[in-house]
């Protein structure tokens, strides 16, 4: 294989790779994982069962999972301009999900303090927080711009 | 840049769901070309040609601001 046909080679896979979607079911199952986590998250706060840590990650995870699924499952209808919209919403939670990850320690700081005299000591945020952040801003921002296209 | 899709599409009769159907994109996409939200691609533009018959700067003109 001589040099060009390699790069070429790499920029296919490279190109297939980034053009990777989910079909369009995976939407649904998307739906169901996180509509299952969120019932699940509220069963466990309703019945305080002692030592449901491990279940309160659990669900976490599968919330993003399942938001995950969602954002990179295709429309019904993938065309070039759904295409765009994507991009675009996932440029907006990346900005947004920088900022948000940036400035709100210091929203739960400033506003813990002047609550409570004394509140609560300066910490970043967690992962799961920023993630969640990022992908509700993602999947928000593409179903606007869609309905407004 | 401005476009004459619809005078177009009124000339072959036919609807916004039926051209998205010819070139393979969704009713909203044609809707958002057609009111000169969106701009397509190359690759678009000469789908429309095809199926219009004409050259694509038939019916896309640059505007002033583009």
């Amino acid at each position: 294989m001589n040099k060009e046909s390699f790069i070429e080679c790499e920029r296919k896979r490279f190109v297939k790779l980034i053009k990777f979607r989910l079909p369009n079911r995976f939407l649904k199952i998307g739906i169901a994982i996180v509509g299952l986590s969120l019932i699940g998250m509220v069963v466990r706060g309703f019945f305080h069962v002692s030592d449901t840590e491990w279940l309160k990650l659990l669900f976490q995870k599968t919330l993003l999972v399942g938001m995950l699924i969602m954002s990179i499952s295709k429309d019904k209808i993938e065309d070039e301009m759904t295409i765009q919209l994507r991009a675009q919403s996932y440029m907006y939670a990346f900005v947004l999900g920088v900022v948000y990850a940036l400035v709100m320690p210091y929203v739960e700081f400033g506003v813990s303090n002047v609550v409570n005299n004394g509140g609560e000591a300066y910490k970043d945020l967690g992962d799961f927080q920023v993630l969640l952040f990022m992908l509700m801003i993602q999947l928000m921002f593409y179903h606007n711009l869609k309905r407004y296209r | 840049m401005h476009n004459k899709i619809k005078i177009e599409r009124a000339i072959l009769n036919i609807t916004q769901d039926e051209l998205a159907q010819k070139i393979g994109v969704s009713r909203q996409t044609i809707n958002s070309i057609e009111a000169n939200r969106y701009v397509p691609s190359t690759v678009l533009a000469l789908k429309l040609s095809k199926l219009f018959k004409k050259p694509v700067n038939d019916f896309f003109e640059l505007s002033e601001d583009d």
